[in-house]
């Protein structure tokens, strides 16, 4: 590999930075708009009415989670043609996934014993919800927004071919001129976004996390 | 047969010795029961016996050979020797058949001869092979895991057994039952069986000889008679409980005591109060309640032999524990 | 129902069908195509899948025996998890000795199969209890014969489980490929792209994800059938 210093060091500094805001955007907005998604189709499926559909549910999501990524994104462009939106709008979908999936996971995983218990205390189903159903499901909720972020940030690379920007756009042109410079500077920024976004979930993790629940 | 000389194990870690300078020696067709409080060493005292666990000291010793001897094979050695291990550890991937078949197949048997022997084996531990082979270890309660765990480790009839509370996980009715076709089958198959528990009473119905730890300690050894009749000091006192004279009494047999006539009274015939001479004098105890006699007639087979009477027992009884 | 409603609904059908479902045309038209990259595809994803099992098999079996390398190869896992797979493919067609070509793409996806893989791996051996292996010492087993007769067969279905994974992932990460030269099913969704022709990319996105999710269907089934049915537990 002929790896130039100099040019590694122009990517990385001069190249990258616009993309990388961009990148960013493409990860956080997708993830935000999934979760809010996610978390109130969680919370809905989780009550007395729908509890039955949830199995059901589960086993769409189980499925959707199969479709390759790059099929994801590409998948929207004939509808919303090329931009920002149609990206952005493709990477929810994807973030989406994961989150459902463990919030899902998480709030039927809440033990009946416990629920009973706060019901017995007069609980209504609102305080029930914020008091006892949401803070013991947060582990793996928490897990779930983790595992979407990481998958988002490599995936939103492909967002460029559809007009999205990001990181994506820097990488592809590596590819195009075979610069590995450009490929790992690329990479080296999305690898920084997606672990500065984890460290940051799991310090909110931390603090959100009933102590007793700690391991 | 197994002999220990002062054998010692200090676990990594541990500064206390799990077992400390222990001595003894188990002789061939005996069971030798283990008995003492929750850690202090029965199961690594196994353990090293089939060399799962290396002492940190002295020499074990089976058939004469050291089992640390270069030229001993674990594996193989633990061919020989019957483990049925404390928590039970079935397949849970195999069928019960596949479990008890497990060392003739690792030995190479002939599957005729293998399927003879996982049946004949079912039935001996009490189980209904028919019905129970095909089955997987969670299909079963914790009593059947138990027996099939015990007829695995009879599988290949390995002279020596290693049994760690066999009987642990059931109820006290069910254990009697399993103790007493175990004692049946033991006098049959004559092997030499080394037996945890921590149950006292178990240890004397069990036990040849029983030996009784603490922290790591040997305490006391010898035969249950022994050790009821004196107590080494007052753990085993505590060990053995308040009913120390009845367990006595269930370990006398009648010949012992009784008074050797061919005068058998009128009463003990019309009332037919009689007990056979290799009954525990326990026995006579309860015929004599129940028949509201002081007197009962001894048999040997149909032959009568003499008589024990209620004095009998008590003078007994005075002379075994007389000295406390 | 009556004619009429008939008559309307084949109406509407035929309409929705040439507006929405223009790449079913497109399939049938381009047959020869599709065939030629669902080979190559598969012939890719199979390559990977015959390097993966052997390799990943056995760094799971070594790391779940020594618990010191397991968190060093977790550790490489986690970050190959984060470089994207574009990238992946990309550094290394830019290693002279590989370049454009099956090698390049190989090499990237054995690396992507590495975690799940792995993971299953170390999982499953674990998930054997000490009991069961006390026993089987116990009773002389030999630590090849607890590996094969009861390590293995007990962790089977927890490695086959990440194999399922392994390989879905690997058939929906190839698709990336084609941008380095993989003329797989990937392709059609690159140059319906680039031609900006929805019937190319549709069909390419439908292809390849019911070929995923059949094959996560299929395997689930072969997953369930090859487990003990005494692991199995209702
Ligand atoms: N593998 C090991 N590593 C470290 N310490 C151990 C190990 N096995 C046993 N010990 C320690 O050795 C001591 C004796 O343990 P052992 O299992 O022999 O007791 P035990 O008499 O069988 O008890 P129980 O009746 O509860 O089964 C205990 O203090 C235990 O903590
Ligand atoms: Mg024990």
């Amino acid at each position: 590999m002929d790896f130039e210093m100099d040019r590694f060091m122009i990517a990385l500094l001069d190249r990258s930075p616009p993309h990388a805001l961009e990148h960013l955007q493409l990860v956080l907005i997708p993830v935000v708009v999934a979760f809010i998604i996610a978390f109130t189709a969680a919370v809905l499926l989780t009550r007395e009415r729908y509890v039955k559909y949830t199995d059901r549910v589960m086993t769409v999501f189980n499925i959707g989670q199969t479709i390759p990524p790059l099929a994801v994104i590409a998948v929207f462009f004939p509808f919303l043609g090329l931009g920002r939106e149609p990206a952005l709008f493709a990477l929810t979908i994807y973030a989406l996934l994961p989150i459902a999936r463990n919030t899902l996971a998480g709030l039927k995983g809440v033990p009946g014993d416990v629920k009973d218990a706060a019901r017995g205390m007069g609980m209504t189903e609102w305080e029930m919800l914020f008091k006892v159903e949401i803070p013991l499901s947060m582990p793996v909720v928490m897990a779930g927004i983790k595992i979407s972020v990481v998958l988002t940030s490599g995936t939103a690379a492909l967002g460029a071919l559809v007009g999205g920007g990001g990181m994506g756009a820097v990488i592809f042109a590596g590819i195009d001129f075979f610069r590995a410079e450009l490929i790992v500077a690329g990479t080296l920024i999305i690898g920084v976004i997606a672990i500065t976004l984890d460290r940051l979930l799991t310090l909110i993790d931390d603090m959100l996390t009933p102590p007793h629940m700690k391991a | 047969m197994i002999v220990l000389d002062k054998v010692d194990k200090v676990f990594p870690g541990s500064t206390i010795p799990a077992v400390n300078q222990i001595s003894f020696q188990i002789d061939e067709g005996n069971i030798c029961v283990f008995v003492g409080p929750s850690g202090c060493g029965k199961t690594t005292i196994l353990r090293m016996i089939n060399r799962l666990v290396e002492p940190t000291g002295g020499e074990i010793y089976i058939k004469g050979k050291k089992v640390s001897d270069k030229e001993v094979n674990p594996d193989e050695l633990r061919r020989e020797i019957g483990y049925v291990i404390q928590q039970i550890g079935l397949m849970p991937h195999r069928t019960v058949e596949q479990n008890v078949a497990l060392v003739p197949r690792l030995l190479k048997w002939p599957e005729e001869k293998i399927s003879l022997r996982v049946k004949e084996l079912l039935e001996t531990v009490g189980l209904d092979a028919e019905e129970v082979s095909r089955k997987y270890p969670y299909q079963l309660s914790g009593g059947m895991m138990q027996r099939v765990g015990v007829a695995r480790a009879l599988a290949a009839d390995p002279p020596i057994m290693l049994m760690d509370e066999p009987f642990g996980a059931v109820d006290p009715i069910v254990r009697g039952r399993l103790q007493d076709e175990f004692l049946r089958l033991q006098k049959a198959l004559k092997k030499t069986i080394c037996f945890v528990t921590h149950d006292i009473n178990e240890a004397i119905k069990m036990g040849d000889h029983i030996v009784i730890m603490n922290k790591g300690e040997l305490v006391q050894h010898g035969t249950p008679m022994e050790i009821l009749c004196n107590p080494a000091n007052y753990f085993v006192k505590d060990l053995i409980g308040t009913d120390r004279e009845i367990k006595l009494l269930e370990l006398t047999k009648s010949e012992e005591l009784v008074t050797r006539t061919k005068n058998i009274p009128e009463q003990i015939i019309e009332k037919d109060s009689f007990i056979l001479a290799i009954d525990p004098v326990q026995r006579a105890l309860e015929i004599m309640m129940k028949k509201n006699s002081d007197l009962v007639g001894v048999r040997d087979g149909a032959e009568m032999i003499g008589t024990i009477s209620w004095e009998d027992i008590k003078k007994h009884i005075n002379m075994i524990s007389g000295d406390n | 129902m009556t004619p009429l409603s008939l008559a309307l609904a084949l109406f509407w059908f035929s309409n929705f069908y040439d507006e929405y479902l223009g790449f079913i045309q497109f399939i049938i038209r381009r047959w020869d195509r599709v065939i030629e990259y669902t080979f190559n595809h598969f012939s890719l994803v199979l390559t990977v899948m015959f390097f993966s099992l052997i390799l990943w098999i056995s760094v799971g079996l070594i790391i779940s025996r020594y618990e010191k390398l397991a968190s060093t190869a977790f550790g490489i896992g986690n970050i190959l998890f984060v470089i994207p797979s574009i990238s992946l493919f990309g550094i290394f067609i830019t290693i002279p000795m590989l370049g454009l070509g099956r090698t390049s793409a190989a090499l990237a996806l054995i690396l992507y199969a590495m975690m799940p893989m792995i993971r299953n791996v170390y999982r499953g051996i674990k998930s054997v209890e000490w009991p069961i292996l006390d026993a089987a010492r116990g009773m002389g087993m030999s630590a090849k014969q607890i590996l094969f007769q009861i390590q293995i067969p007990i962790a089977w279905p927890i490695i086959f489980a990440g194999i399922r994974v392994t390989v879905v992932m690997i058939t929906g990460i190839a698709t990336v490929a084609t941008f380095i030269g993989e003329r797989n099913l990937g392709r059609f969704i690159h140059h319906g792209i680039a031609r900006e022709s929805a019937d190319m990319i549709i069909a390419g996105a439908v292809i390849v994800s019911v070929i995923a999710i059949l094959l996560d269907f299929v395997l689930g089934k072969i997953e369930y059938k090859i487990t003990s049915p005494g692991l199995r537990r209702v």
